[in-house]
């Protein structure tokens, strides 16, 4: 009996371990991807995204999440991949239903680590988060304000 | 001597499976929070109007007290320590409502005084937000040590700034996916009008046609803040709360905003990609709407930091 006592109680801290390394990760992750996006950048705001692989036929699972954004301010919008992400993480801003910027595009290949949004108009705005090609990953999104037009 | 066994056995079961929920309760970051002794009048269950799910997309960064500190510090506007709550009446809050929307209203001037690198009267803030975060057993998300030494030190201001601003995201997080989004959507609400107050103040002492349009678009973030709030419309002790909120909107009611459409621009400069918005709001509001705007929101602000 003290064996499998042993043994539970081996397993539950080795599991508290990995959840606790998990939120260390993900806490350095949103602090590294602050950093990287500028000097010029006021956090205000991070989306931490971990999504499956698409199954087939399936649409690439996208995370979404939505914010106010305020006339004549600039935004930027940084998405940092995990470490151990299979799929490369694209961030997009949608107004109402249309698609404003993205951090990548499919037309061209070219990619950016961030975009700025020079906002015109005070409203809710989503961003929304997938990963290329409908890969499993994990990332995070960084919203931060840059300056006042 | 089976019986016996039996006995052992359930014993034994009983103490592991203790052992479990206890290491279970206590050493993750997100069990250890549900694990805190929370008055069930803090707890908010069944009487949301709209999906928890819905609520999440409506109630992501509302309103953000950096943005309103930076319109006006870009604006030229000196410091002034008049646009901020006094902290005094901290331990007289005594329910987690008053103690939320409190904690909002701290949480705007933070940022404020965060924008001017006031540091030296930061530390009353922090230590004020901290009791209040401890009050509703949200402390542990506030970085009270980290905060209190990056004041003191005068240095890293921009990790000041950041761990301010992740700690109110934080905060804001567990409240709402721990059924206290009453709570959280009072925060909010205190974040909001604290910035109305300061930039409605600003606009007041320095007229600016920009800074009475800044105060006039708030009237479209005061449609979601309601949103939020009326879910909670079924909370007797809420309902001041919603009533104060009301009188808000009633005197937001006649400013006017139009639309110019507009398509989107994508351009590159110095190699980061620039979206450039065409479409604009214009906020239409006169001198007399101003006026009735500022007295509404600073009788209702003073009402609420008074006690």
């Amino acid at each position: 009996m003290k064996k499998v006592f042993l043994i539970t109680l081996f397993l539950s801290l080795g599991f508290l371990a990995v959840v606790k390394m998990e939120a260390q990760t993900t806490a350095k992750l949103v602090e590294m991807c602050t950093k990287s996006a500028g000097d010029d950048a006021t956090y205000l705001k991070d989306f931490v995204v971990e999504l499956e692989a698409a199954g087939s036929n399936e649409k690439p699972p996208v995370a979404k999440f939505s914010m106010v954004l305020s006339k004549n301010n600039v935004y930027r919008f940084t998405v940092c991949n995990a470490g151990d992400s299979e799929g490369k993480a694209v961030i997009q801003l949608f107004d109402m239903n249309r698609l404003l910027g993205s951090s990548y595009n499919a037309a061209t290949g070219q990619e950016y680590q961030s975009f700025n949004f020079q906002c015109q108009k005070t409203g809710v705005y989503h961003v929304f988060i997938n990963f290329v090609d409908g890969k499993k990953g994990s990332a995070v999104g960084i919203l931060s304000f840059i300056k006042t037009l | 001597m089976f019986n016996h066994n039996l006995i052992d056995i359930v014993k034994n079961t009983c103490f592991i499976l203790l052992t479990i929920s206890l290491l279970f309760g206590c050493s993750s970051e997100g069990k250890k929070q549900d694990a805190l002794q929370v008055p069930d009048s803090v707890i908010n269950e069944g009487i949301l109007e709209i999906s928890n799910e819905a609520m999440q997309d409506i109630i992501q960064n509302i309103s953000s007290p950096v943005e309103i500190a930076a319109k006006i510090k870009a604006s030229g506007i000196p410091f002034s320590k008049k646009y901020l709550a006094p902290t005094d009446k901290v331990s007289s809050y005594n329910t987690n409502l008053q103690q939320s929307i409190a904690l909002g209203i701290f949480g705007a001037d933070l940022g404020y005084l965060n924008m001017y690198n006031k540091t030296g009267q930061v530390l009353d803030y922090i230590s004020s937000i901290k009791k209040l975060a401890d009050y509703i057993k949200v402390g542990q998300f506030f970085d009270f040590s980290t905060l209190k030494r990056l004041a003191t030190n005068n240095t890293n201001l921009d990790s000041l700034m950041y761990i301010s601003v992740h700690s109110f995201n934080q905060m804001d997080d567990y409240l709402r996916k721990n059924n206290r989004g009453n709570l959280s959507a009072l925060i909010i609400a205190g974040v909001w009008l604290e910035g109305v107050y300061m930039i409605s103040q600003v606009a007041t002492d320095y007229p600016d046609p920009e800074m009475s349009e800044k105060v006039g678009e708030q009237k479209i973030i005061l449609g979601d803040l309601m949103l939020i709030l009326k879910n909670y419309s079924k909370d007797p002790n809420f309902t001041k709360y919603l009533e104060d909120f009301e009188k808000i909107r009633e005197v937001f009611r006649p400013v006017k905003i139009s639309y110019e459409m507009g398509e989107p621009e994508a351009v590159e400069q110095d190699g980061m990609l620039v979206i450039i918005q065409n479409e604009k709001s214009i906020v239409h509001i006169t001198d007399e709407q101003l006026a009735l705007i500022t007295k509404t929101v600073n009788d209702i602000r003073n009402k609420l930091i008074n006690n």
